[in-house]
């Protein structure tokens, strides 16, 4: 009887314990199975690869690390989103209240937009002074290339 | 680093409630006294004019607040010509009280009196000018504000329909003002002279009904915003408007129903509505302190984490 495809993960993982033995005697006399095994055990390594540092072409030099850089930033800049995002919400929260977030916030309003309406939200109601101190208040800290792309 | 000049403003509204129910107490308690105890020891009610210094003390307050809060929103800001008309409301209000009070009473400290050549006649004229500058006047300025608040109130997408008590809050100053319209007319009719007093007061009542609705819209506005400084402000109006209704039609009641002294009865009311205007700039000032005081809060973070970076 063949392993399960999950059976195969956790030996290819070594976490199939009690198991260990009969999939390994199972895989070495069973072709498909240690075929499965291989195409597993290839897709894991790409997946490592992946997540611990950006798809790279070193042939490609340069221009190469340069991709690489903007695929890293790209990532950075989703978590800053959110950061902003969340920010923005504190921000009309403590202002206008939390009821206010749902009537700026619309659904699906990139964290740019949701900036430009709050930041005008702010420069009405509390006047240019204020709204500009609270901007600051939200973008301290943040990943310095959104914050200037922001100002 | 930018200039913060932010002391006492988020401790002001805290201030103005203590400084309203202080007066509310002792007032209350005034007027339980004078009831109870009046008839037996023979106690007279306060004069009006001292019972309405209070009044023009918080108006004072009120107009320096908006005063402040003008200042904060520079030519061309949406809601500059909101807070203008605003500032001139309470400016009517306290310029009102000064005129009542000092212009226009024979008060020793009076400076036309000291000419020793001022009519009577000039006097009741001062009183009158008074009135309608706290009455029509003010009250055409707050409208007009309003109006330019929920313009912009709008624009944001904070406005909503309007609900059926807020539909039902309104009807009943409407019909407030139908009957005190009513009752001129049958007075009128009946040969009995309707006082300029009067004839003032029912002017400023269908600028009443005009606050009520925007007031209705207001309250739809601020009920989308939730509990915030901002929203305080406009609230503070909605119930400031409320305030003021709530006083005609303690004023009309009063003389017909009740033995309360009616000077007493009109400071009380109108210190309470003086104060709940006073309230909406203090709540804006707040929001703008507490907006300073957290980017410098920022900048000083900035400050402190930069060299232990560095190093």
């Amino acid at each position: 009887m063949h392993p399960s495809l999950g059976a195969l993960v956790a030996f290819c993982d070594g976490e199939a314990r009690g198991n260990a033995s009969r999939i390994a005697r199972h895989v070495s006399r069973c072709e498909e199975c240690s075929e499965h095994l291989r195409r597993i055990r290839n897709e894991k390594d790409e997946l490592s690869v992946g997540s611990a540092m950006p798809v790279m072409d070193s042939g490609k030099g340069l221009a190469g690390v340069v991709a690489a850089m903007a695929s890293w930033r790209g990532s950075a800049d989703g978590a800053a989103a959110s950061e902003l995002r969340s920010r923005l919400r504190q921000q009309i929260g403590t202002y206008f209240g939390f009821p206010a977030i749902t009537v700026v916030e619309r659904p699906g309003i990139p964290a740019e937009e949701l900036l430009g309406r709050t930041s005008e939200l702010l420069d009405v109601f509390l006047g240019p002074a204020a709204a500009e101190a609270a901007r600051d208040d939200i973008l301290s800290g943040l990943a310095p290339a959104r914050s200037e792309a922001c100002r | 680093m930018r200039e913060i000049k932010t002391g006492g403003n988020y401790a002001t509204p805290r201030r103005i409630v203590a400084a309203l129910g202080a007066y509310l107490i002792v007032d209350l308690l005034a007027v339980y006294f004078w009831s109870s105890a009046g008839p037996v020891l023979s106690i007279q009610a306060p004069s009006d004019s001292n019972s309405t210094l209070p009044v023009t003390a918080m108006a004072g307050v009120g107009l320096w607040l908006c005063l402040r809060v003008l200042r904060s929103f520079p030519v061309g800001s949406p809601l500059r010509s909101a807070w203008m008309l605003i500032a001139f409301a309470a400016a009517a209000q306290a310029g009102s009280g000064v005129m009542a009070e000092l212009l226009g009473s024979d008060w020793v400290l009076n400076p036309l009196l000291w000419t020793g050549s001022v009519q009577p006649a000039l006097l009741a004229h001062i009183r009158l000018g008074a009135l309608i500058a706290a009455g029509p006047i003010r009250l055409a300025a707050l409208a007009g504000a309003l109006l330019a608040a929920l313009r912009t109130l709008r624009k944001f997408g904070f406005c909503g329909r309007p609900s059926a008590t807020d539909w039902a809050v309104c009807g009943i100053a409407c019909l407030f003002s139908l009957c005190r319209f009513a009752e001129a007319g049958a007075a009128s009719l009946a040969g009995r002279e309707t006082s300029m007093q009067n004839w003032i007061s029912l002017a400023s009542l269908p600028l009443l009904c005009v606050l009520f609705l925007e007031a209705m819209l207001l309250t739809q506005a601020v009920l989308r915003m939730g509990s915030g400084p901002v929203a305080r402000c406009w609230s503070a109006f909605v119930w400031g408007i409320f305030s003021i209704g709530l006083t005609e039609l303690a004023l009309w009641l009063v003389p017909h129903y009740s033995r309360a002294p009616l000077g007493m009865v009109e400071s009380l009311a109108r210190f309470l509505t003086a104060a709940i205007f006073a309230l909406a700039p203090a709540y804006q000032l707040a929001a703008q302190a507490w907006a300073m005081k957290m980017a410098s809060r920022a900048e000083e973070n900035l400050a402190t984490e930069a060299p232990a970076v560095a190093r």
